[in-house]
């Protein structure tokens, strides 16, 4: 049978003066919390302001609990109440009889082959009303493997035209997609100028010019009268702008020192180097994009990256 | 200073006082000009002459060379050719002179400093001649004029795709390795920001924007300094470091305050003790 | 009640009047309840809860704050379902905000910035949402450092401790799924490095990748699963332990700090009504006063800045909230190791990212049975330690904290070197160093203190004064001076 704790005797008079003065003051915050109320209503009313009706709710709010709060430490009689506690352990007979209900009756231990038999059949439908998990996602197949780069593609901004080599400042980066195709990020390009002499001082860039055509999320390229001739394909580097540490955008490019950076968890990539990682948790280079620099002054992708592209997994390599 | 002027004819003292004018300057063009000097060479010289030196017809004046002998030579060479101090100055352009000069990054009291923006110690003045200077030593970009119709939502497209990744989606700058910081932006003005896409400064890549891209990102820029933040205190800009740090040391300690005065001891006919240290 | 003889038409023998339904006062709450109680019998069980008996702690509470701020989630959180659009679908963002203006982005992106600017409260009630998020672990993490440090997870509530854990881990999923609904630039890049740590998994990464995200990052899919997994699946599960843990709560009833009358056999404290009730309510108040307040001054998750989400474009800092900063921490400082074992390559975020956390998480649910194990107590214990009792648990304990702190700095590693001035890579190498070192420094240092504490000999408990009573063996009632 269920004992019903024992109470202690109240320790407070009810008619404290102590209490007519704590009433006025939970009365005051309640009255506190009606006011604040009625003016978030009429500031909602009126349109709305983050910070006026934030700090109106706190008002109500908190006014509401340090007046219920004080209600009850301060207005309600404490005792000090006492419970016994049903001692932890196993009822052994209590026990012994669940058993025998549970199995003895059921007849599982005579029948073993029966509630074998049950268990593989229940085992077998679980495994067959999971596979539709399998609908949730495509075999990986070959998509970790390829981007969408291909031979012949040529190398342009996103929702840009063709980039034109003589356009591009020494020491400048943009990120392009295969010509007309932007829709696979993970074939996100880092074409970089490093110059002809990468480790010596930097050489004149072009002026910019204006012009009309501006793609929306990059630079245009420039027409200005007077530039620099052509520059060979040596100078540019074409790499994968997808980390393979864990797939963050590699965003980050110091030029002077050729290094580019991953924002995510700070792997620093050595551009003169084949983009080897020197510092941070990434394992492998970036991958290069191959690359012919026409007569014309644009680019033209060889093919997809010779690996793939971003984080690692267990079998890229077999 | 005084002369002495040499033992001997009234030709070996002209000569002799030359020649110390010449030494003293080099003795102060090599060992490194101080701060204080700035002020003392702050003396208009306008005199006028257009002298070229190397190619472009800048309006180089003899307060603009003197000045430049003494805030600049000393690390990037006296014709600006680069010393191991500093680099070549040479098509550095006007561009490049004024952004460096106008948020304060130059010059340096010390080849250890660091470059970061301070509050520039030239006048305006003495930075126009300073440009002109450079600007003379060799073929480089002029100070842009920006245009003030750019587009704020094409600038946010641009910024986001290619300036976010080092000064950061609110422009607070951040740290991006060996030593390199990207500015904050907040004080940059619109013709800072399009001098340091063209130049390049520090380790920053060269963009080749077009004029209206150009006046599009600073109006965006500009849109960050001013922005309202309507979710209140921006703390920062920084993220969620910075919001952890608030809702650590200002979140949780509130809670915890709440909790011990809700759950505090009434003090009469007092209950077991404390057992919390 | 008693049958009525006077009855109308209409009515059955078995039909009983209320005794004074028409009393003011105590007769119409009788009427009420009693009307409750003849079709639920809920009176016996009200009776018994309004006795129950709560310790009085301060620290008692903190589970209860946890409870408040996953109360207060659900009815913000419910508020911003239904101005929320939990699609990829592109359009273009046509609101108030100019800088946005024209842009394509995402139906997600797009609601959310309806809701920051047009809709009337809305940033409020997205920012009290999501500060009440960062708190709620916050707190949750408290209130099992409460208990660990006490031994309130031994026998028998080793199973309260496993559910409490597992709320601890669910809650952090909620928020990880939670700040990835805007879909902005931010957390999409926390969406991808969540994917290439799945991936990163030997044998079945890119299958478990490929079925949770539906298919290479990254997809159209990714946003309206992590919605469902936020308002429905995750929520759904917390409620039910919740549940289980109150309710385990309730039956093994509360433990209690030792002193005055508190013994093994009996619980010491104040009675559900009216006393605790008015406190927790208050409590309740007072918590949702203080997220109001966060989410009024304070901005968080500018998601208008950082753009629609694109996987080819990222911006800096990038770190995830505050509670998932230790992960991002342990993959920014683990060193480049990406060694291929017979042909199978282990990718390098595999054992930052799932090995080390996952040992440790199981070694904390488990703790109960381990310290058991290692002390050879497994008796049932209701009474708690104070902190330097059991050193080898408190040591263990700090050690743990210390080393998860260490990886939450290091996660922002970038913005302290901006702040403070240091190099990034110096940073990253003393992070290093730290986490190896600094929860051995933490373990030693406070296994020595807790030893030396209790070598002093235990501070006896001062007699209390007043009127604390139990109940004698003939049922009367006793004062205890002790």
């Amino acid at each position: 049978m269920r004992r019903l704790p024992t109470e202690g005797p109240a320790r407070r008079s009810d008619t404290d003066p102590d209490d007519r003065r704590l009433e006025r003051i939970v009365l005051a915050l309640f009255g506190v919390t009606v006011a604040c109320a009625l003016a978030l209503l009429v500031v909602y009313i009126l349109g709305g302001q983050t910070q006026i009706e934030g700090l109106l709710l706190f008002g109500a709010l908190g006014a509401l609990g340090i007046g219920i709060v004080v209600w009850g430490q301060r207005l309600i009689p404490a005792r000090i109440n006492i419970e016994p506690r049903d001692p932890v352990g196993v009822d052994q007979a209590q026990m012994a009889e669940l058993e025998q209900t549970l199995i003895e009756e059921a007849g599982f231990s005579r029948r073993r082959l029966l509630v074998g038999a049950l268990a593989g059949a229940l085992a077998a439908l679980a495994a067959a009303l999971a596979i539709p998990v399998f609908s949730l996602g495509p075999a990986p197949g070959r998509s970790l493997f390829e981007t969408s780069w291909r031979a012949g593609r040529r190398l342009a901004t996103q929702g840009g035209p063709p980039v034109v080599a003589s356009d591009m400042p020494v020491g400048g980066v943009l990120t392009v997609f295969p010509d007309g195709d932007s829709s696979d990020p993970n074939a996100s390009t880092l074409l970089i100028r490093i110059g002809s002499n990468p480790g010596g001082a930097a050489a004149s860039s072009p002026s910019p010019g204006s012009s009309a055509g501006a793609s929306p999320a990059a630079p245009t390229p420039s027409s200005a009268p007077g530039t620099a001739a052509a520059p060979a394909s040596t100078e540019f580097v074409a790499l994968s702008k997808i980390c393979t540490h864990a797939g963050c955008p590699v965003g980050l490019y110091r030029s002077t020192e050729h290094v580019l950076i991953c924002p995510c968890h700070q792997s620093e990539f050595d551009v003169l180097d084949g983009a080897r990682p020197i510092n941070g948790p990434a394992a492998r280079p970036l991958p290069a994009l191959p690359f012919r620099l026409e007569p014309d002054g644009t680019f033209t992708a060889l093919g997809d990256f010779p690996e793939p592209v971003g984080p690692s997994f267990w079998d890229m390599d077999l | 200073m005084t002369l002495r002027p040499a033992a001997g004819g009234p030709d070996l003292r002209a000569v002799g006082g030359w020649a110390a004018i010449l030494a003293v300057v080099a003795i102060i063009a090599v060992s490194g000009p101080l701060p204080a000097m700035a002020g003392a060479l702050a003396s208009p010289h306008a005199t006028g002459s257009r002298q070229s030196v190397g190619g472009a017809s800048a309006a180089v004046t003899e307060a603009g060379t003197t000045l430049f002998q003494s805030q600049c030579a000393s690390c990037h060479g006296v014709q600006g050719q680069g010393t191991s101090y500093g680099p070549s100055l040479v098509g550095a352009g006007a561009a490049g002179a004024d952004f460096y000069l106008r948020t304060g990054r130059m010059p340096l009291s010390a080849p250890s400093q660091p470059v970061v923006r301070r509050e520039p110690i030239l006048t305006d003045d003495q930075i126009r001649a300073l440009t002109d200077v450079v600007a003379s030593l060799g073929d480089g970009p002029e100070i842009p004029k920006v245009t003030s119709g750019g587009d704020v939502s094409d600038g946010s497209r641009l910024y986001i795709a290619n300036c976010a990744a080092c000064h950061g989606a609110t422009g607070a700058g951040n740290a991006i390795g060996g030593g390199n910081l990207a500015a904050d932006l907040h004080q940059a003005t619109q013709t800072q920001i399009v001098e340091a896409m063209r130049i390049g400064p520090g380790t920053m890549p060269k963009f080749a924007f077009s004029k209206d891209q150009e006046a599009s990102i600073a109006a965006y820029v500009q849109s960050l300094q001013n922005e309202p933040s309507p979710g209140g205190l921006a703390i920062g800009g920084l993220g969620a470091v910075a919001e952890g740090f608030v809702a650590i040391g200002i979140g949780l300690v509130l809670f915890v305050l709440a909790t011990m005065f809700v759950g505090r001891r009434s003090h009469e006919g007092e209950p077991p003790e404390d057992p919390l240290p | 009640m008693s049958v009525d003889d006077r009855q109308a038409p209409g009515r059955s023998h078995l039909d009983v009047t209320p005794a004074d339904a028409t009393d003011r006062g105590p007769g119409r709450i009788r009427g009420v309840l009693g009307w409750l109680d003849e079709r639920t019998s809920v009176a016996r069980v009200v009776r018994a809860g309004m006795r129950k008996v709560f310790p009085d702690h301060w620290s008692f509470l903190l589970g209860e704050v946890a409870l408040f701020c996953f109360v207060i989630l659900v009815l913000t959180g419910t508020y911003l379902t239904l101005f929320y659009v939990p699609s990829a679908s592109e359009v273009t963002y046509q609101g108030p905000y100019a800088p946005m203006a024209g842009t394509q982005v995402s139906a997600a992106y797009d609601s959310v910035l309806r809701i920051s600017f047009e809709t009337k409260a809305g940033l409020l009630m997205r920012q009290i949402h999501h500060w009440t998020a960062l708190a709620f672990v916050g707190v949750v993490i408290l209130h099992l450092c409460r208990v660990f440090f006490t031994g309130a997870f031994r026998r028998p509530r080793e199973v309260n401790w496993i559910i409490g854990f597992t709320l601890l881990v669910l809650a952090i999923a909620l928020g990880f799924t939670g700040y990835s609904l805007p879909d902005d630039l931010l957390s999409g890049t926390g969406a991808r490095i969540a994917y290439s740590a799945a991936l990163s998994i030997p044998l079945i990464g890119p299958w478990l990748a490929s079925l949770a995200f539906g298919g290479e990052f990254p997809t159209s899919a990714f946003i309206s699963r992590f919605y469902v997994l936020h308002i429905m699946l995750l929520p759904g599960l917390v409620i039910v332990l919740i549940t289980g843990h109150i309710a385990l709560l309730v039956l093994q009833k509360h433990t209690q700090y030792r002193g005055g009358p508190a013994r093994e056999d009996n619980v010491v404290g104040r009675a559900f009504w009216p006393g605790q009730a008015f406190l927790s309510s208050g409590l309740f108040f007072l918590t949702a006063a203080i997220c109001s307040l966060l989410g009024a001054f304070f901005q968080i998750n500018p998601v208008w800045l950082f753009g629609p989400f694109d996987a080819a474009v990222v911006s800096s800092p990038a770190q995830p909230d505050w509670y998932v900063g230790w992960l991002d921490g342990a993959l920014r400082i683990f060193p480049s190791f990406e060694p291929t074992i017979l042909g199978i390559t282990i990718p390098s975020p595999f054992i930052p990212g799932i090995v080390i956390p996952g040992v440790l998480f199981t070694i904390v649910a488990l703790w109960p049975f381990i310290e058991a194990r290692i002390t050879g107590d497994d008796r049932a214990h209701h009474i708690l330690d104070r902190l330097w009792e059991h050193p080898l648990r408190t040591a263990t304990g700090v050690a743990i904290l210390t080393f998860f702190a260490v990886l939450t700095l290091a996660g922002g590693n970038d913005v302290l070197a901006f702040q403070f001035g240091f190099d990034v890579e110096f940073l990253t190498r003393l992070f290093r160093w730290l986490a190896v070192l600094l929860p051995i420094a933490a373990w030693i240092v406070t296994y020595r203190l807790c030893r030396g504490r209790l070598r002093e000999g235990d501070h006896p408990s001062p007699p209390i004064a007043g009127h604390a009573v139990a109940r004698t063996p003939d049922g009367g009632f006793e004062e205890i001076h002790e």
